[in-house]
């Protein structure tokens, strides 16, 4: 899951951008309105974190540029500003939550996972594909009951998949979601990857959708 | 009585009447006293100059007998020389003689000065018979033909003068009276009416402060449209500190809080007794940033158009579900499109937002939102919004508790509580209530009552 950090204050930003990483995000920082704005208008996000606050350009003007350039990627936005006045003004410039500040680290990571699980439509916290088990809250895999150990890169990929289970997603879609934006990009490491996790998991759950990409699916003759 | 007397004159009508009053005494006495002067000059005068003529006609008809005495020729036309007593004499005296005397004198006799003979004529006032006063005019004179000095005295009762003058001067007074009279009364009515601009614009400030007008509005005299324009000018700058104060108070403690996250941050993991100390009193800093924001954001007051509810209540619905999206609570909103409220968006949005919230955190399946117009009192009209919840509710002996303790915890550490001590401080200031009662649907009903246009 990809996640654009827009926050001006360093600490802060540093701070989500540590528990982001530990909890297995790919995230992009940035630190004034004007880079946010391109980088979410640019890049393609599972969810963005918007300080409403902001240097060059205000948070809510990115957001109804956004919204009005048929951007609609979750946004989670941060406010100092607690009044309901302004929780009302936030939700109707595009914000699908909001958190106020001061807040815990811990407190913005659940309500970013539930937004990025409603966003791709899942209603429950643990992803479910046959006997596959993703639980977004914990972070483990389990199939069947057995746990999988993954590594990072490969956790990313697989929920990625579990979250957009049933539609085909393409190695370049998959690239720009587990992979920052700096990383030098190169498909073919995505089929390696995609490989191991097959590997680990032992069910065929991933198939291979010629010239497109993969897809997540559990049919049970294919058991 | 007097304090209350003394209180007027200090007012600016008071002062006006008290000056105008004074004035007004002053000239009427001053004119008063020369008219009676003048008239007194004048009687006197005419008194003067028919005692002269009668003195003249005396000498005139006087002549001595063969036997050398006094006597008159023929005998003075006024009969009242002849009545005893009666206001009009004379008296003819000789010195080391019986003097010659008018039978009104009867048996007085007047004392002239015989020591010094004076042959020019002059006035005197002496005392007459029975207690009268007396004008007298007299001289000496020598008579043709003989070498003896006569003394002649003609005198009449001043009485009469007196008396004219007195009717005069009482009417002279009374006559001042009435003018004083008028002239105060029309001085009230002059004041009363050129003070009413003055009056109004009491009014109107007192309609501002009521916080029924921004500014003082209307026509208003050439003399009075700079006050009024000063008083709107200072309205203009205190609106404009409080605005500057508030968004600075805002600006200041927004700008606490991301450095306060990320303090909260840091010392969240760990658990060693300092981390803790700095976790709790972050915690206090928090608490008191959103206590004193939150009552520095109460605007009051009713102002402009009115805010019409049912759009506020849609969205504040909206974002209060987004906190309830795991739970799927239903919210009914009932509320009239005509509906609104006469005070400001921010002051409703954090009444209602705060009571649609806490009915949402309780509520089971549903929160029921109703709203209608009262229309029982005429004097300022109402608006009564329900917000009701289905969930467990809060026994009715507890009820009344739920205020007090909010707003005791909420004094005591700031932002604890359900956010109603907040809620029951902004309902206050706009003279509306509020109120918790058990709700039909199971859970706990709070009833607004608020202003409306």
């Amino acid at each position: 899951m990809r996640v654009l950090v827009v926050e001006d204050d360093e600490s802060l930003s540093e701070q989500i951008c540590q528990s982001l990483l530990d909890a297995d995000y790919v995230v992009d920082v940035a630190h004034d309105g004007e880079e946010g704005h391109f980088l979410g208008d640019t890049e393609p996000y599972d969810a963005v974190i918007l300080d409403l606050g902001l240097p060059v350009m205000d948070g809510r003007s990115i957001l109804k540029k956004w919204r009005a350039d048929g951007r609609t990627m979750p946004v989670m936005v941060l406010t100092a500003r607690d009044s309901w006045t302004d929780k009302v003004e936030g939700l109707d410039a595009g914000a699908d939550d909001y958190l106020t500040k001061p807040f815990i680290v811990e407190e913005l990571l659940a309500r970013l996972r539930a937004l990025i699980r409603r966003s791709a439509g899942q209603s429950s916290s643990q992803l479910e594909c046959g006997p596959v088990l993703l639980d977004t809250r914990s972070g483990r895999v389990t199939v069947g009951g057995r746990a999988v150990k993954l590594t990072a890169q490969e956790f990313k990929l697989l929920s990625y998949l579990m979250h957009h289970s049933g539609k085909v997603v393409s190695r370049t879609e998959l690239t720009e979601h587990i992979y920052d934006q700096d990383f030098d990009r190169d498909s073919n490491t995505i089929e390696v990857f995609v490989n191991r996790i097959r590997k680990k998991l032992n069910v065929s759950v991933i198939h291979t959708v010629r010239g497109l990409g993969y897809q997540l699916e559990w049919t049970e003759d294919t058991a | 009585m007097t304090g209350k007397l003394r209180h007027f004159f200090k007012t600016l009508t008071g002062r006006l009447l008290k000056s105008a009053i004074m004035w007004s005494v002053a000239a009427l006495a001053v004119g008063g006293l020369t008219l009676s002067f003048v008239f007194r000059a004048y009687v006197l005068s005419d008194v003067d100059q028919r005692l002269s003529m009668l003195l003249d006609s005396m000498v005139g008809v006087s002549e001595i007998s063969p036997e050398g005495v006094l006597r008159f020729s023929r005998p003075l036309s006024d009969q009242r020389f002849m009545t005893p007593e009666s206001g009009q004499y004379w008296q003819i005296s000789e010195k080391g003689q019986e003097p010659f005397r008018s039978r009104s004198l009867w048996d007085f006799e007047l004392k002239p000065d015989m020591n010094r003979n004076i042959f020019s004529l002059r006035y005197d006032e002496v005392a007459g018979p029975d207690g009268q006063t007396l004008r007298v005019a007299e001289r000496d004179i020598i008579l043709p033909d003989s070498d003896r000095i006569f003394h002649f005295q003609v005198a009449t009762d001043m009485a009469v003068v007196k008396a004219a003058i007195a009717r005069f001067n009482w009417l002279l007074v009374s006559a001042l009276a009435l003018i004083l009279f008028t002239v105060t009364m029309s001085l009230v009515l002059q004041v009363s009416y050129g003070l009413r601009p003055l009056r109004h614009l009491g009014r109107s400030l007192a309609q501002i402060r009521a916080g029924k007008e921004r500014r003082i509005e209307g026509d208003w005299p050439q003399d009075l449209q700079p006050l009024a324009q000063e008083i709107n000018a200072l309205m203009e700058q205190n609106e404009q500190l409080v605005d500057r104060a508030r968004t600075h108070v805002g600006n200041l403690a927004h700008a606490l809080k991301t450095p306060l996250s990320v303090i909260q941050n840091e010392v969240e993991k760990a658990d060693d007794e300092r981390a803790v100390r700095i976790k709790t009193q972050s915690r206090h800093i928090r608490e008191h940033i959103d206590h004193h924001l939150k009552r520095a954001r109460i605007a009051g007051g009713g102002s402009g158009p009115g805010l019409l509810i049912k759009d506020r209540l849609e969205k504040l619905i909206k974002a209060v579900s987004v906190s309830t999206r795991e739970k799927a609570i239903q919210y009914n909103l009932n509320c009239p499109d005509t509906c609104c409220f006469d005070g400001e968006k921010e002051d409703f949005d954090e009444v209602l937002g705060n009571l649609i919230d806490n009915a949402g955190k309780w509520a089971a399946h549903r929160v029921n939102i109703s709203a209608k117009t009262l229309s029982d009192d005429v004097r300022r009209p109402f608006i009564e919004i329900r917000v009701e919840d289905d969930g467990p509710g809060v026994p009715d002996d507890e009820i009344d508790t739920l205020f007090e303790r909010g707003r005791r915890l909420d004094e005591r550490i700031p932002g604890t509580g359900l956010g109603l001590a907040i809620v029951r401080d902004i309902v206050e200031m706009y003279g509306g209530d509020v109120r918790l009662e058990a709700s039909p649907l199971g859970g706990l009903a709070a009833i607004l009552k608020l202003p409306t246009k």
